[in-house]
């Protein structure tokens, strides 16, 4: 059912670029042309584009699994660098030297009549993608520079294990606005200690919610100090494998989820949540 | 044509129902960049194949009984050249039309629009330079 999905959304896609004129060079470097004899049609395109695809989003925004159950995606990255700036202007210059660009470069491939130059074009846009790949992974490093390992329950509450203040910033950059720590300081090092983190989180202008659960003790305290810290926005939870912190979500978040979907959706990411199903089902009731 | 504008539209909103049906079907966004990019390097390669398919056999059919044209310069060397930017530079930005254009404005995503408005100037500049300053494009 995925394949069949994926394959009639590509084919609806390419036959939208085909119909609208987004296959032919001409109107595409048409488009980019405003010194010469411009044609506005991309500009329809585009608008034409983005009115479903808003309501998508919109449909989207309350749901943390797609239809067919794969999770939906996070909440846009907000973080601005010189690889999206770069990377942006190339494209656009490669982009008015033929009329080309990767999505109707692959709906036109079997045209007739171009059948050489859009293979030509194929290999050549396939290598120049395995090029950046070095550089991709040297400009993802500061922002995923430490061994963060981000597991997002839903679009608004992410878990993950121990993290350095040198992750705040990405976290910040991510638009999480509130950091729960879920550890007490018994067990943490003295360098990473809920003093050391809660002022750099404080500094970056983070909400940072100290709420120390020694495992296996989810007391009303514990749990009604993460669910109103849930509540707040984009939440980010940590404790030594995002375990107590996931655990302390299906214990407490607001959310409408059944008790299933508290299980089911820690479990995607590792976390065995059925010991506690019957605590779960006594407080979502 | 007078008449281009709206098979652009409806033709967007094709596009744009296909994407809002990978984004709520399937939990993808609709990026041709992030889709072949996945497959090309295998960071990603989950869906990419029935997708990639759809999107190089509907048209094919399309333009086959109905016509088609791209218009592309048989000029191997610039279509190389242009291949080679586009396929970095869109890789290195994390998308293009589709991913940035397309998906990423209409949830008013800062990098989408701002990539967007990047690859049109830049684009718009190197069409005024070649096309209408130096007359080689």
């Amino acid at each position: 059912m995925r394949r069949l999905t994926e394959f009639l959304a590509g084919a609806l896609f390419g036959l939208g670029l085909w119909l609208s004129g987004m296959t032919d060079t001409v109107k595409v470097q048409g488009f980019l042309d405003l010194l010469g004899a411009w044609d506005p049609t991309l500009a329809f395109v585009m608008g034409g584009a983005m009115l479903p695809m808003a309501a998508a989003w919109a449909l989207a925004a309350g749901r943390t699994r797609a239809v067919l159950g794969a999770p939906l995606p996070g909440p846009a990255r907000r973080d601005i660098g010189p690889d999206l700036i770069l990377g942006s202007v190339l494209f656009g210059a490669g982009w008015a030297l033929v009329g080309l660009c990767p999505g109707p470069a692959l709906a036109s491939l079997t045209y007739p009549g171009t059948r050489l130059a859009g293979l030509v074009f194929l290999v050549a846009m396939c290598g120049g993608m395995l090029a950046a790949k070095p550089l991709r992974a040297r400009f993802a490093a500061p922002l995923q520079g430490s061994l963060m390992d981000i597991r997002h329950l839903t679009p608004d509450y992410a878990v993950s294990p121990q993290i350095t203040p040198e992750d705040l910033p990405t976290l910040q950059a991510l638009g999480f606005t509130t950091v729960i720590n879920n550890r007490p300081d018994g067990e943490i090092p003295a360098a990473l200690s809920t003093e050391v983190m809660k002022a750099a989180a404080e500094a970056l202008g983070l909400t940072f919610v100290i709420n120390p659960i020694r495992p296996g003790d989810f007391s009303d305290t514990v749990l009604a100090t993460q669910g109103a810290a849930i509540a707040t926005g984009k939440v980010f939870a940590y404790c030594a494998s995002g375990n107590r912190s996931s655990c302390a979500w299906a214990l407490s978040t607001p959310e409408d989820l059944d008790i299933d979907a508290r299980i089911a959706i820690p479990a995607e990411h590792g976390y065995n949540l059925e010991p506690l199903r019957a605590m779960i089902a006594a407080r979502v009731g | 044509m007078p008449t281009d504008w709206i098979w652009g539209l409806v033709g967007g909103l094709m596009i744009g129902t296909a994407g809002a049906a990978f984004l709520l079907l399937n939990g993808r966004i609709m990026g041709v960049t992030g889709v072949l990019g996945g497959l090309v390097d295998g960071t990603e390669r989950r869906g990419a194949l029935p997708f990639l398919a759809g999107l190089i056999l509907a048209p094919a059919l399309a333009a086959a009984l109905w016509g088609g044209q791209s218009h592309l310069t048989g000029n191997l060397s610039l279509v190389a050249l242009a291949g080679v930017l586009v396929g970095f530079g869109t890789r290195l930005a994390n998308g293009c039309t589709s991913g940035h254009g397309v998906c990423g404005m209409s949830r008013l995503a800062p990098r989408g629009i701002l990539a967007s408005l990047t690859y049109i100037l830049a684009g718009a500049l190197v069409m005024a330079v070649l096309r209408q300053g130096l007359g080689v494009l």
